[in-house]
């Protein structure tokens, strides 16, 4: 069975654009045009990858972010209206793993929805099993646990912690995260990383305004320290 | 005739204001309105004072000298009343110099009596009888008593003369003025030093008032300096004075309408452009689709697609760059700023946004060189660049970055006809693409490039402007200044986020 993409847009020429663009790409492609649709889409059948336009009708963009990131990992895109607004930091807060600003090229899309699936796969990291400090990751089976507790990772934040995780200690800057999880050039948003951090920060650290392992490199990047 | 009056009328409304003008221009050229207001008062504190320091003067001039006439003539008259009682009828030349000696005369008065032409006096050396002329001296011995003013011994002296009826005499005496004339002048004196003090009191009464007048004036300035420079909410305050509200209240509705009208220019070039994105973004959306089956399509529906391609993505490119300039005119763009490496970001604007294999020159050190820029509009900035130089001048040459004081220059240079001089500013207007880009009839720019360019830039505290290449060959060369960071904060942790409100 294809990957299946549910897209949540309002506008529904819009919505008929890019579900044939996806189709072209050959995904199976649901359409929802407003929040409460969408939840029930997912519910009754969770999708690959979701695609949500922040400003819709009823309940919001974030709050369908919020909804199904409570149940799912699953890669969300949202579709804002401008890149320098707040609402890319809160989309991303709400729990989603990457955005795009309207009007987007269809084939952006597809790359955006290709890094975010070959995310979801960790296979590369040919070890098996990582600990850091308390943590232990398995990255074939995507499992993080503090002391044998299961911690609930995105697929986008386990697969930070694992890239961070691959060389202890060693400063990653926002650029080279930036490409190696999402696929962007240099000039790719490092809100994406600075959220990303915070998020994953919020679940593996005892005390997320002090972090012990997710250490902030000054100017530099980032570093996971064992 | 009537006919005629109304057709006049206007033009000497118009001549007369600007003939007075003229007059009065160089004037208010010379002097500030503080500095006339300041002598304005002065002056006037000088006449005024003057005036009132003549009129004192001169009334207490004649108040103290009629004074001093009268007592003197009064004791004259009693000195002389005393002579026929006291002295006999054929007085000896030592009985009247006895008289003489036993008048009870005060304060340097000098007497004389003359007796059968015979001059007697008790002060020989100035009050001898030539002090006295003939003709008084006939008047008095007439029976008139006089009263002169003469200089008697070099001093300014009241001369009185009086007739003595029993005997063949005249009683003279000489009172001396001199000490009335010290009073006077001492009066004098002090009324001018008096005046000078008004004169000076009068001016500083004057400069404090300018300065109190003149303050809301300088806060109308400064408010619409503020407003000038783009903080449109100034206001000035009101309800402190009946007076200035008078000023300020038209001066408040003034920036209001300024600020309604701006914002309302602003909002709506937004709004358009944020209309256009949705039927774009399906436009867009559709023609990729056609793209994707272009091979199923006949060959005038390829060219249609084609053209229809071409144009969609110029239009996103318009839209895109409307909506970022009318971002900057509503003062919305939010800057999310970051210290980098200038060097490595040219490179990599060179590599991923454009102008492939353009070399990015400069001296090791500058590789280490942090500005804070917000990466993803300075990339534009360097693509947009690039994208003038791929459009107009057959692409750019190279990249030159270096240092100039404590700021970073950033060059891009292309081989094309380079840039007239008188089109170097106007250049970055909005959809002015001066006379080399007019004449590219295919030109699929939009005309915002450089615009962007130069607001990007102001917005990152930084210059733009075309100068000629640096070989000084035919060609034209970008530069864009930025100031450098000393002390990189960091940003991985906080990024700087900076937001330029105007409402």
């Amino acid at each position: 069975m294809g990957t299946r993409i549910l897209t949540v847009e309002d506008d529904e020429r819009i919505r008929t654009a890019v579900r044939m663009a996806l189709e072209d790409e050959g995904w199976v492609v649901e359409e929802a045009d407003t929040g409460e649709e969408a939840l029930q889409a997912f519910t009754r059948q969770p999708s690959d990858v979701v695609l949500i336009d922040i400003m819709l009708p009823g309940i919001d963009g974030f709050d369908v972010c919020r909804s199904i990131r409570r149940v799912s990992d699953v890669p969300i895109v949202m579709v804002t209206a401008r890149a320098d607004t707040h609402d890319v930091v809160a989309g991303l807060e709400a729990g989603a793993d990457d955005y795009l600003t309207k009007p987007f090229a269809p084939k952006e899309l597809s790359a955006r929805i290709r890094a975010l699936l070959r995310r979801a796969r960790p296979t590369e990291v040919g070890v098996t099993h990582l600990r850091v400090g308390d943590l232990e990751i398995i990255p074939d089976e995507g499992v993080v646990l503090r002391e044998g507790v299961e911690l609930h990772l995105t697929k986008t934040e386990f697969r930070l912690l694992v890239e961070l995780a691959s060389s202890p200690g060693r400063i990653f800057s926002r650029e080279s995260l930036l490409e190696k999880i999402w696929s962007y050039d240099y000039f790719g948003d490092g809100r994406l990383v600075d959220v990303h951090v915070r998020r994953l920060r919020m679940k593996v650290e005892r005390d997320p305004a002090n972090p012990r392992h997710v250490i902030t490199v000054r100017g530099l990047g980032y570093k996971l320290q064992p | 005739m009537s006919a005629v009056g109304p057709e006049i009328r206007p033009v000497q409304a118009r001549t007369r204001p600007r003939r007075r003008a003229r007059i009065i221009a160089p004037v208010r050229r010379r002097f500030g309105l503080r500095t006339r207001l300041t002598l304005t008062f002065g002056l006037g504190a000088a006449a005024l004072s003057a005036v009132l320091s003549l009129v004192t003067f001169g009334l207490t001039r004649e108040n103290l000298t009629s004074q001093r006439e009268r007592s003197a003539v009064d004791r004259a008259a009693i000195d002389a009343a005393r002579l026929s009682p006291q002295l006999p009828e054929s007085p000896t030349d030592l009985e009247i110099e006895q008289f003489l000696r036993e008048l009870p005369l005060t304060d340097g008065t000098a007497a004389a009596i003359s007796y059968a032409d015979r001059w007697f006096t008790t002060d020989d050396i100035n009050f001898s009888s030539s002090a006295v002329t003939d003709s008084v001296q006939q008047s008095v011995s007439g029976g008139d008593a006089i009263k002169i003013n003469a200089n008697v011994g070099g001093t300014q002296s009241l001369v009185l003369g009086v007739p003595v009826p029993a005997l063949p005499a005249e009683y003279y005496e000489a009172v001396p003025l001199s000490d009335l004339q010290r009073t006077l002048d001492r009066l004098g004196l002090t009324l001018v030093l008096a005046s000078i003090l008004t004169t000076l009191g009068g001016g500083l009464v004057g400069y404090w008032a300018s300065r109190r007048v003149f303050a809301p004036l300088l806060d109308v300035g400064t408010a619409a300096e503020a407003i000038a420079g783009g903080r449109l909410d100034t206001r000035l305050p009101v309800g402190g004075d009946t007076d200035l509200d008078l000023i300020a209240n038209p001066f408040n509705e003034m920036a209001q309408a300024l600020e309604d009208r701006i914002e309302r220019d602003a909002r709506f070039a937004s709004e358009v452009s944020h209309e256009l994105r949705s039927p774009l973004m399906t436009i867009a959306a559709t023609v990729e689709v056609l793209e994707n089956t272009r091979e199923e399509l006949p060959e005038r529906a390829q060219t249609a697609l084609t053209l229809l391609a071409a144009d969609v993505d110029r239009l996103q490119q318009l839209v895109e760059d409307l909506l970022e300039i009318s971002r900057f005119d509503v003062g919305a763009i939010k800057l999310h700023l970051e210290d980098v490496r200038a060097a490595e970001m040219v490179i990599q604007a060179v590599r991923f946004l454009g102008g492939g294999g353009v070399p990015v020159r400069f001296e090791p050190e500058i590789g280490e060189v942090t500005v804070r820029v917000d990466k993803r509009r300075f990339g534009r900035v360097i693509a947009n660049l690039l994208d003038n130089a791929e459009r107009y001048a057959g692409g750019a040459t190279a990249i030159t970055i270096e240092r100039v004081n404590d700021r970073l220059r950033i060059s891009v240079e292309d081989r094309g006809n380079g840039v007239p001089f008188e089109e170097r500013d106007i250049i970055f207007d909005r959809f002015s693409r001066g006379a080399e880009g007019g004449n590219r009839s295919n030109d699929s720019g939009v005309g915002l490039g450089l615009a962007l360019v130069d607001e990007h830039v102001r917005l990152h505290g930084g210059s733009v402007w075309v100068d000629d290449r640096f070989d000084g060959e035919i060609g034209a060369r970008f530069v864009v200044e930025l100031p450098m960071v000393e002390q990189p904060v960091d940003t991985a942790s906080e990024p700087i986020t900076e937001a330029i409100p105007i409402t």
